[in-house]
């Protein structure tokens, strides 16, 4: 042991000074370079994860909000399809009862029409012998006194 | 134990010997100052130094510098990861590995910095020689001793704070299984063989410890000293051009020993960490 010691110089002074020296290192180190880079490191990659994360869950947002689109557009379609054939029926219904209505009031303009056109005929007919009875009379009675005229002389 | 490295002076020969041991450079009181802890200091005051830059010049929005020391901490904190299979584990694990892979790296490459000019000549064993201000100061086995002391007792305090002082008191001397003898070996008659081998084992556990700051210290010094040594003899034999690539497969290995240190610290503070049981199956896997 005491030649190891005596052929390498083994001093246990230079052994205290170096582990002081590396204990320096040491401290300086990780008190100016490790710990603060670590920091660094580690909240650069936490916001990394965050924004990867963040960007995950936008796109699942938008795949959601599409697919959600989608049921949405497929639905308003449907539906709007659902209303334009009822809004069919229903004018259909319509113009058929209008079609009914307009035929109805036709024939009751027709039947009213004729109506008053008999009525007319009638009326023009009795107005038409009265006339004739009238102008009978008349010419009976002008006959008349002509024949008496006739008779006086 | 001296490789001389001569030049001829206007006063005779001049010898650069490169010594296993850091030379002394200058003396405060009874403290020797080498220059392999010169160089640390030097180390140590880039670090302080690109420390401070990095923490006046960090932005949300990273700049070059802030881009790089991420790249870096990142990859590195993967590579704890793959040894403790536990983000939890290897935040805490982190901050300690990575000071001493700087440091070491640090240390290794101000050791092959193209300065060894600057120095001062003093009478050595064989005559004048001189001394450089630098020398890599993970090329003095002092340096890499007080790393490894720090690693094998950081590893054992952090296991006291992860799993317990009477768990981690356990894996050395494991007086848990020898009082299980007299619970278990009614339904385990073999546990009165098992038992006192699994205490023996606590106890090779002891000097496993020591082991490793031996290894741990030796592996580094070794890699470092002989890479400095393989330089300076290629300089010796051809001045120019031919030590350039010795020089990057230096830098090179400055790296990968720099990797090695932070990679079995992380394991023993894994291993400190872990119950004895898991710490076992954890071996196994590494073996495999």
């Amino acid at each position: 042991m005491d030649s190891i010691i005596s052929t390498f110089h083994i001093d246990w002074k230079i052994i205290t000074a170096q582990m002081v020296n590396f204990g320096v290192v040491f401290v300086v180190l990780y008190i100016f370079a490790l710990k603060p880079l670590n920091k660094l490191m580690t909240e650069r990659s936490e916001k990394i994860a965050k924004g990867v994360g963040d960007a995950k869950k936008s796109a699942e947002m938008l795949k959601a909000t599409s697919l959600e689109y989608d049921e949405v557009l497929a639905k308003a379609r449907i539906e709007a399809n659902k209303i334009f054939q009822e809004g069919q029926k229903e004018a259909e219904i319509k113009k058929a009862s209008m079609l009914e209505n307009a035929k109805t009031e036709v024939a009751t303009m027709i039947a009213s029409g004729k109506k008053t056109l008999e009525n007319e005929k009638t009326k023009m007919v009795e107005e038409a012998k009265t006339e004739i009875v009238n102008l009978t009379m008349l010419a009976t009675e002008k006959l008349i006194s002509s024949k008496q005229d006739l008779n006086n002389l | 134990m001296a490789i001389e490295q001569a030049t001829t002076g206007t006063g005779g020969e001049l010898a650069h010997e490169i010594t296993l041991f850091a030379e002394p450079i200058f003396h405060y009181k009874d403290f020797t100052i080498t220059n392999a802890l010169f160089t640390s200091w030097f180390a140590v005051a880039i670090i302080i130094v690109i420390s401070l830059v990095l923490r006046s010049k960090l932005r949300v929005i990273p700049g070059k510098i802030q881009n790089l020391f991420e790249i870096i901490v990142e990859s590195a904190l993967g590579l704890c990861d793959q040894v403790t299979n536990s983000r939890a584990l290897s935040l805490r694990i982190f901050p300690i590995a990575i000071s001493v892979f700087f440091f070491i790296l640090l240390n290794n490459w101000l050791g092959i910095l193209p300065l060894g000019g600057f120095g001062i000549i003093e009478t050595g064993d064989h005559g004048m020689a001189f001394i450089p201000y630098l020398r890599g100061g993970t090329a003095d086995i002092n340096t890499t001793i007080a790393l490894a002391v720090m690693a094998v007792i950081g590893a054992n305090i952090f296991g006291v704070f992860s799993i317990g002082l009477w768990k981690t008191f356990n894996k050395y001397v494991n007086l848990k299984v020898l009082g299980g003898i007299f619970t278990k070996v009614r339904h385990e008659p073999t546990i009165i063989i098992v038992a006192p081998i699994t205490f023996f084992v606590g106890l090779i556990e002891i000097v496993g410890e020591f082991a490793k700051i031996a290894s741990l210290s030796f592996r580094l010094f070794g890699n470092v000293f002989a890479g400095e040594v393989l330089l300076v003899s290629m300089a010796a034999l051809v001045a120019y051009i031919i030590p350039i690539p010795f020089l990057f497969l230096e830098l090179l290995v400055g790296i990968i020993q720099a990797l090695i240190f932070s990679i079995l610290l992380v394991v023993y503070f894994t291993i400190g960490a872990t119950d004895h049981e898991e710490h076992e199956e954890i071996l196994v896997e590494k073996v495999v």
